[in-house]
């Protein structure tokens, strides 16, 4: 049986972005039923950042939105794609008159009706916009093949590298391509204890046994590469950590950034101890690390569980990483 | 013979009609393969697009508001592969009130490549691909209403027949393997469906 705290799975979403935009007035606007963007609207002469997908995830997409970060998110019904329309309106309500990116995980029904969202507005009201997808699920596709692989806690460094640059009033060309350095350099990998339920399906996404964890689950319950016995949190570390330098190698005064992230029902307190075993294998390697991030970031509903992001920085990417940015799960102060 | 805003606009009533006659069906065959929604995405498409007064001005200003009309109604994959087909008629005839039978096939060849791109499916895969792509080489050259119908009918079911028992090799139906053979493709019976309801 499905134990949620709802009042009818059709109304999950709209009511969910209601009692968020409520909350903060101050950070969040709705202006269409599935299209949130900054109280305070588009930027004049600033790149708009926008992102979408599916609800279920928060603080992605409609988390994000904020000063130094997206300035739109259209949001879909929980792990759907939204409507290529809503993706246009949400453009439309991003564009300050210097064009828009559009910035998101590597679906393929978000990519369809992105792509036409994107091509609607370019007929109809001359707004150029260009795409940056994350693909930094490492076991979601062969390295050969990784153009292919989904998006997942990448979509953080991301939204929060490029918004720092459109904040800084770059062009449209620019921000595209501080988004796509910052996608290329990023590597993830999610592992699960417990499965999550979407409320208008009512069952879990999949099962697990009691004693079982799965290494490598997806953002959607998509599955893992192996399935087993759960085993000590510094066992789970160190395999997430090899699988990840194995596809991104760090030499020795190499930076980056790491996400120990919470798929929704995992606590801090088990994030932190992942924490200190990825530390201390970057430290191992002579990896200095700017800015770590422990917490939710991009979640999957009350799924148990974690994923790990290394995003590599270099001079230009770990300024715009540490620069302000502010919304209601995320500040970084001057 | 030349076509305008108002034929579409008939035409949209017949598609509309078609789809809801179909909807079930084509549910039934797309839950053998895929999500099964298929049915209502196109019924739900056209029930908007045939809500809308389009302009007698600009074909292209009409084709749009079809292609947003499936934007709008369907978030669902083939939704959007109609509007991106009908983005591409809009672009073929921006500005203009008529357009020839003659272009028809250059039109849906258009709407074709367009299709592919958005989807990233190629020729063969046994999709809606395959009988657009037959449809279009059915009816190059020709500019008589009635041949045109006949030859689309004919390539329609001869494409249907040919696919049957190949392997579905795009979308999630791919996912099924083996069991795709001998399942007509959802997607190439909708367009059957649909162009039946067309041409009467």
């Amino acid at each position: 049986m499905m134990k949620k705290i709802l009042n009818d799975p059709a109304s999950y979403v709209d009511e969910m972005l209601d009692g968020l935009t409520a909350v903060h007035p101050e950070l969040y606007a709705l202006p269409y039923p599935r299209v949130v963007s900054r109280a305070s609207g588009a930027v004049d002469g600033k790149v708009g950042l926008v992102s979408g997908g599916g609800s279920g995830h928060l603080p992605i997409f409609a988390g994000y939105v904020g000063k130094g970060l997206l300035d739109a998110a259209a949001i879909g019904d929980v792990f759907a794609s939204p409507s290529a329309e809503e993706m246009a309106d949400c453009m439309r309500v991003a564009h300050g008159g210097a064009g828009v990116v559009r910035i998101y995980g590597n679906y393929g029904g978000d990519v369809m009706n992105f792509d036409m969202a994107g091509e609607t507005v370019e007929f109809e009201d001359d707004i150029e916009s260009t795409t940056v997808l994350l693909t930094d699920d490492v076991v979601s596709a062969k390295p050969e093949e990784a153009s292919k692989r989904r998006g997942t806690g990448g979509m953080v460094y991301a939204f929060k590298i490029a918004g720092a640059s459109a904040e800084r009033m770059a062009d449209l060309e620019t921000v595209t391509r501080i988004g796509q350095k910052t996608a290329d350099n990023c590597r993830s990998i999610g592992m699960a204890l417990t499965p999550c339920t979407v409320p208008q399906a009512g069952k879990p996404t999949f099962e697990l046994g009691a004693d079982e964890m799965e290494m490598g689950m997806g953002l959607h319950g998509e599955p893992g590469i192996w399935r087993d016995k759960l085993k000590p949190a510094d066992a789970i570390t160190d395999e997430m950590m090899d699988r990840l330098l194995d596809d991104i190698p760090l030499a020795s005064g190499d930076v980056c950034s790491i996400l120990i992230n919470s798929l929704g029902a995992t606590p801090h307190e088990e994030l932190y101890i992942m924490y200190r075993r990825a530390r201390a294998r970057l430290q191992d390697q002579g990896v200095r690390i700017a800015m770590p991030l422990v917490g939710r970031f991009a979640t999957s509903m009350e799924m148990t569980g974690a994923t790990v992001t290394i995003c590599q920085l270099d001079d230009e990417l770990e300024s715009l990483l540490l620069s302000p940015c502010h919304c209601a799960f995320w500040t970084v102060m001057q | 013979m030349i076509f305008n805003a108002n034929d579409i606009q008939q035409a949209m009533a017949r598609l509309s009609s078609a789809a809801n006659e179909a909807k079930d069906e084509l549910n039934e065959q797309d839950g053998k393969l895929g999500d099964g929604d298929l049915g209502i995405t196109l019924a739900n498409g056209w029930a908007e697009a045939v809500r809308q007064q389009l302009p007698e001005d600009d074909l292209g200003k009409a084709f749009l508001m079809i292609s947003k009309s499936f934007q709008r109604a369907c978030s669902s994959s083939f939704g959007t592969l109609v509007a991106t087909g009908m983005m591409a008629a809009a672009k073929s005839t921006k500005g203009r009130a008529e357009a020839n039978y003659a272009e028809i096939s250059e039109l849906l060849a258009a709407a074709r490549d367009a299709m592919m791109a958005r989807g990233k499916g190629e020729l063969g895969q046994k999709s809606v691909l395959d009988v657009l792509d037959a449809v279009v080489s059915a009816t190059a050259g020709l500019s008589n209403p009635g041949e045109m119908a006949a030859a689309a009918k004919q390539a329609t079911g001869q494409t249907l027949d040919e696919f049957r028992d190949k392997l579905a090799g795009l979308g999630r139906a791919r996912m099924y393997g083996e069991s795709s053979k001998g399942l007509d493709d959802p997607g190439m019976l909708a367009f059957q469906r649909m162009l039946d309801g067309l041409l009467g």
